[in-house]
């Protein structure tokens, strides 16, 4: 009977989809890095060098980190009391309409999303004629396409997106753990911080990880709340190749985005490698 | 076992920051459905006399219909493909001895982990440089691969709690393995299977980066509204970001209620 099992040959069932990824994604990807490297006499590093010449590319590639650190930082603390109060405050049986009551907006186009916030947060939007209805003053906001209103916009998707990975890893902490630990006397701070915030730390990381690759990459929320004018890097590359076309120069900035993330994520990477490694021995 | 961990204190500071947060993430929306009802060019309240305009001068425009319909062919398409591929995968990946399983398994999800505008862009230089024309049919393919990722976890995850005996005793009594798969797994998956193919579908159909760069004439919907966002506004578009909205909420709490409510069963079941 056990022999049956080993005789199952698994490529005919992989195959279909290992060769979509290959043709879509792996060759691609070794396409790019070729790309970038290739330059008018051969193979070279120039085309990073004029990357990081050329100041209002440099300066873009900070807008990008900047934005997705901070997007990231304030979703991710948002995060934990929501994902804490569905989990812990809320009947088992209602917990995944709470949790469907946050999600429900992720489920629809994100550049709709970043529109609607338009009209709240434009100088003749809704905040503005709120804040005139109170106060009877009329005031010119201001918050419309700068770097803060698409910081709001992205802390907004990474909030969400954290309190989905952080209730995931909370959601499964057996009761009888905090049970046990409050029988022997442990105060609500303590459980917290010896049971409840250890064991939800893999989904926070996930998550955070997650949102900090899509804030990264993100060219909407940019767009439509950060306006034109001080563009991210994905920005740029939008309007490369929709405009001057200069493929090297595209594949270069698509390396030096792939590498941020890299970078960026390799801390939690190790860290999380690190952790298995401990929670095994 | 509330008291246990939350006092009163928090408990109300918790309950007032959810609360918070849901009229923050619903306010701009239901600004936005509130404008489509409004009549006057212009976006400022207070609100004038309700109006079905915007909605009648959407159905009445063939670009905004047209893209429509292209979006509904591509992520319909696109969906089907990635949960059948994606049924496939997952099958070898929880059932069979698969090789070098690790790197195989990370090479399917990946797509998953690296931002869309990279992907779009591989794509992109990738056709340009064996001069393959932008097309429609690429944009499929494209789509199928964002999704496939979605696919495979969702049904591994579904596969992974199946026990293996169930296939063996049908193939004891005489079964092939592909009627085994089709007459025994897939039923048991079909609820997984049709969330799968529901959130897939949203997520294609909101795709906007791999469209934008791998069609140059047929335009997705998602586009559509893109070129009239940055070019200038038009007061349909929240009528379209309404319908849009509305269209995508329903299929994806379809999907993430079978999804949520069936895990839970299966807990149950497990329990018991």
């Amino acid at each position: 009977m056990g022999n049956s099992s080993n005789t199952i040959n698994p490529w005919p069932f992989l195959l279909p989809a290992l060769l979509l990824c290959i043709l879509f994604f792996l060759i691609p990807t070794v396409n790019m890095v070729v790309l970038s490297l290739t330059t008018e006499n051969g193979y070279g590093l120039d085309n990073f060098k004029l990357f990081f010449n050329t100041p209002h590319l440099t300066q873009a590639l900070y807008r990008s980190i900047i934005l997705a650190i901070s997007a990231t930082t304030i979703g991710s603390l948002v995060a934990w009391p929501l994902a804490y109060f569905i989990v812990f405050c809320v009947n088992k049986k209602w917990r995944p309409l709470f949790l469907l009551a946050i999600l429900a907006p992720f489920w629809t186009s994100f550049t709709i999303r970043a529109f609607s916030w338009q009209l709240v947060l434009s100088d003749n939007g809704v905040m503005a004629w709120f804040f005139e209805l109170i106060t009877g003053i009329s005031v010119t906001l201001g918050i419309l396409y700068t770097m803060n209103a698409s910081i709001f916009g992205l802390a907004l998707f990474c909030s969400m997106l954290t309190t989905f990975t952080l209730y995931g890893a909370l959601v499964s902490i057996d009761i009888k753990l905090i049970e046990a630990a409050s029988n022997l006397g442990a105060k609500p701070l303590s459980i917290f911080k010896d049971i409840i915030f250890p064991l939800g730390l893999p989904g926070w990381m996930a998550g955070i990880f997650l949102s900090f690759i899509v804030c990264v990459g993100d060219y909407a929320v940019p767009t439509l709340l950060g306006g034109g004018l001080k563009p991210v890097l994905a920005q740029i590359m939008l309007s490369i190749l929709k405009g001057t076309y200069d493929l090297s120069q595209a594949a270069t900035i698509a390396i030096i985005l792939a590498m941020t993330v890299i970078l960026c994520g390799l801390p939690l990477i190790v860290y999380g490698l690190l952790r298995r490694n401990r929670l095994s021995v | 076992m509330n008291s246990l961990i939350v006092n009163k204190l928090m408990l109300s500071f918790l309950t007032i920051f959810f609360c918070f947060s849901l009229v923050v993430i619903y306010l701009p929306i239901l600004v936005m459905i509130i404008f489509s009802f409004n009549s006057g060019k212009y976006q400022t309240l207070p609100f004038r006399e309700p109006t079905f305009e915007w909605y009648i001068s959407l159905i009445a425009d063939n670009s905004f219909i047209n893209s429509f319909f292209t979006s509904l062919m591509m992520a319909s398409l696109a969906s089907i493909f990635a949960t059948i591929l994606g049924f496939l995968a997952a099958y070898a990946f929880s059932k069979a001895k698969v090789p070098a399983h690790a790197l195989l398994f990370g090479i399917v999800v990946c797509p998953l982990v690296i931002p869309m505008i990279l992907i779009g862009i591989g794509m992109r230089l990738q056709i340009v440089s064996i001069g393959i024309e932008p097309a429609l049919w690429l944009v499929l393919l494209g789509q199928t691969l964002y999704v496939l990722p979605l696919a495979v976890i969702n049904l591994k995850n579904r596969i992974d709690k199946i026990p293996k005996s169930m296939e063996e005793a049908s193939i004891s009594l005489g079964s092939t393995r592909i009627k085994s798969i089709v007459l025994i797994l897939a039923p048991i998956c079909a609820p997984s299977i049709f969330a799968t193919i529901l959130l897939t579908f949203t997520f294609s159909f909101d795709e906007f980066v791999i469209a934008y760069f791998l069609t140059n004439f047929e335009i997705t919907l998602p586009i559509r509204i893109w070129t009239s966002l940055v070019t200038g506004f038009e007061p349909k578009i929240n009528a379209v970001g309404t319908a849009v909205f509305m269209f995508s909420l329903t299929l994806g709490l379809i999907a993430q209620f079978i999804l949520l409510f069936k895990q839970t069963e299966i807990h149950k079941n497990r329990a018991q």
